[in-house]
Order: structure tokens, then sequence, then C-alpha cells
């Protein structure tokens, strides 16, 4: 093993992990478009040991949204919510300690 | 820390009774900083109001920027008598760096911008756009079309693939700096070498893993794998359905 890696191991482990699907302790904040100028915003990989209902409930109610939990087989329990909220989720999502600045990706334009 | 908090915020505050003043026609540029100001506001609203008094008069303190004068500077580096001003930090690393440069003119340290060609991009009827640069712009980066559109499609969450013209048609409406920030970001991740920013590098894939190998500086280290991961149902749910259906009953 060389020590071509210093720069970023946290990747490295994150790819061997991807066989099982489930790649704990990313999270993987995305948008798609809908119809129109219409947009989602995708939450993937918040730890299991959240409750994710009641996260959905406050990010509805602080940013006007609305929210839903998606279970997907491989990647878990998924929080959607309408419009682009990423910055939001994220900033929301490291001021209570859910995820840190450097597992959470968020992706998109 | 905290006391250059409060003088940020008495600083903006007046910034702000500014804007107010001149009414409804504030100059568009200072439009970021005003929504900053917004959210500085919000955060801090209490505490704000107490101590107004006292940053009126700490203001005045803070506004004597001592004034540097690069050619005493500069030659005080070469020559250490004579006047010497007390240097901040990044005061003397820009005075370090001009030397640098000075003395070398072809010094790789010097940031060298990696200039990349614009997307240009065109509506294909009402739900697509057409990016008809894509390839070339690939091959100003040296990486593989397949790469860079897998790329692409997964950080917008969309389909796409390449017509007969060599033009990229994108599913949904996408503008031009939507797909440049995208490009910025592959470019980062993918192109540009983690520890000296060169952008003379090879994506190589080994085993399973990409490496991205620096010809200038010759490290070497893996990149994330791309994989566009959940994706939610936008489109109609019925005519999904219905697909399924067909494909069962067969
Ligand atoms: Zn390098």
């Amino acid at each position: 093993m060389s020590i071509a890696n210093l720069n970023r191991p946290a990747d490295a482990f994150e790819q061997l992990e991807t066989e099982d699907g489930v790649r704990q302790g990313v999270c993987h904040i995305r948008i798609q478009q809908r119809t129109g100028r219409k947009t989602i915003t995708t939450v993937q990989g918040i730890g299991t040991e959240y409750d994710l209902k009641r996260i959905v409930q406050y990010l509805k109610k602080k940013h006007s949204c609305n929210g839903t939990i998606v279970e997907h087989p491989e990647y878990g329990e998924v929080i959607q919510l309408t419009g682009d909220q990423r910055d939001k989720v994220k900033d929301f999502l490291i001021k209570v300690g859910i995820v840190n600045e450097s597992n959470c990706r968020v992706h998109g334009f | 820390m905290a006391d250059d908090l409060g003088l940020d915020l008495g600083k903006k505050k007046k910034s702000k009774k500014v804007i107010k003043i001149d009414g409804d026609d504030a100059p568009v540029e200072t439009g970021v900083e005003a929504v900053e100001d917004g959210l500085g506001e919000l955060n801090l609203g209490a505490k704000k109001k107490k101590k107004t008094p006292k940053t009126a008069g700490e203001e005045v303190v803070e506004e004597k920027v001592p004034t540097l004068e690069i050619g005493i500077g500069a030659q005080n580096l070469i020559d250490a008598k004579g006047a010497w001003p007390d240097y901040t930090y990044e005061e003397a690393l820009t005075l370090v760096y001009q030397v640098m440069k000075d003395k070398n003119p072809d010094f790789a340290g010097d940031k060298k911008k990696f200039a990349i060609k614009l997307p240009e991009v065109a509506r294909a009827g009402s739900k697509k756009t057409a990016f008809s640069n894509f390839l070339e712009i690939c091959r100003l980066m040296k990486r593989q079309d397949k790469h860079v559109l897998q790329f692409l499609l997964a950080e917008l969450g969309t389909t796409g693939s390449i017509d007969g013209s060599n033009c990229l048609i994108v599913k949904g409406r996408w503008q031009q700096k939507q797909f440049e920030s995208v490009l910025r970001k592959y470019i980062k991740e993918y192109v540009m070498c983690h520890t000296c920013k060169s952008p003379e590098t090879q994506l190589t894939k080994d085993t399973r893993l990409f490496f991205l190998q620096c010809t200038n500086c010759g490290s070497r280290c893996s990149v994330t794998a791309i994989k566009s991961g959940f994706k939610a149902v936008v489109g109609k749910r019925a005519a999904i359905r219905r697909a399924e259906e067909a494909t069962a009953g067969k």
C-alpha cells in the first residue's frame, strides 16, 4: 500500500463500501427538475438513529414546503422536499450535528 | 472576535440605513450584501441594539487602515535597511510572492488559470436542452465524454444522450451557468490535481477505482466514483404504472 491517498482518505473508504449500496455516514443532498421551473430536493443517507419524521416536520414548517419520506431498497429512507432547499437543509443538518461539513455532499448546479 | 462581530454589524446597519433613505431604487450590486445584512440582523438582532452606542466610537479607530507602499516594501525584502513598516502576515506574503514572481517569470507556483470554453446552450423543444459544444469541452479537458456525461447527468439528476450531430441533449430546462457550475465541479474533482491544482493530469481506472495522476508533481490520489444515487419519481406516475403493467402482462 503506497501513501498515495493522503489527501482524501474518506473517499477511498466510501468507494469500498459502494458494493453494499448504502454508504454509511455520507449524506447526499440532490436536486431534480420537475415540470416547468419546479424542483425537488432529496436528502439521502441520514443515519438511521435519527427520527426522519421529526426532521421532515421541522423542515416543512421552517421552509414552507411540502415534504415526505420515501423508502428505497438500496438507499434506505430518503427525504423529499419540494423546491430547492439544498443549502437550507445542509445548514440545518450541520447546525444540529446530524452530519458534518466533510460528509455532506450537495449535488447539482 | 466578538468585538469584530459587533463592529461589522454596526457598519452593516449604517449601510442599510443609507439604502432605506435612497428608497427602492438601491443599486443592483448591493443586492447580495443586502441579503446578507438581513441574515445578520435576524441572528443577532437583540445584541446589536445594545451595542450601537459603543460602535460609533470604535468605528473611527477601525477606519485608519495602514497604507502600505509596495515600492518601499519590496525594496526592504532585498535590502533590510531603511524604513520598515509593520506588515501583516498577508501583506508580507504578497510581497514575497511578488519577489518570487519577478525573479522567476516562468515559476510553476504562479496560479495558471485553467480556461475552458463556455458551454453553448440552446433550447431543444420545450422540455429538453441542447449542449452543442459538449464534446469539444471534453476534448479540452482531456477526459472521456462518457465519464463527463455520467457526472453531468448524475449531478443534474436527469437523463440525456449525444445525438447524431455530436450535440448533447439533456432532459429538462437548463441554463448555461448551470452547466458551467457543474463543469466547474467536474474540473475540481476530476481534472485539477488535488495537491498542486495543476490541470496536467491523467484519469486512470485501476480495478474499480479511478485515480487522478498528476504529471506536474507526480501525486496520485483516488477520486470519488460517480453514482447518481437516489432518484425521486418526477414524471407522470400514471404513465409509469401503465408501462409497468404492460411489461408485467407480457
Ligand atoms: Zn500535482
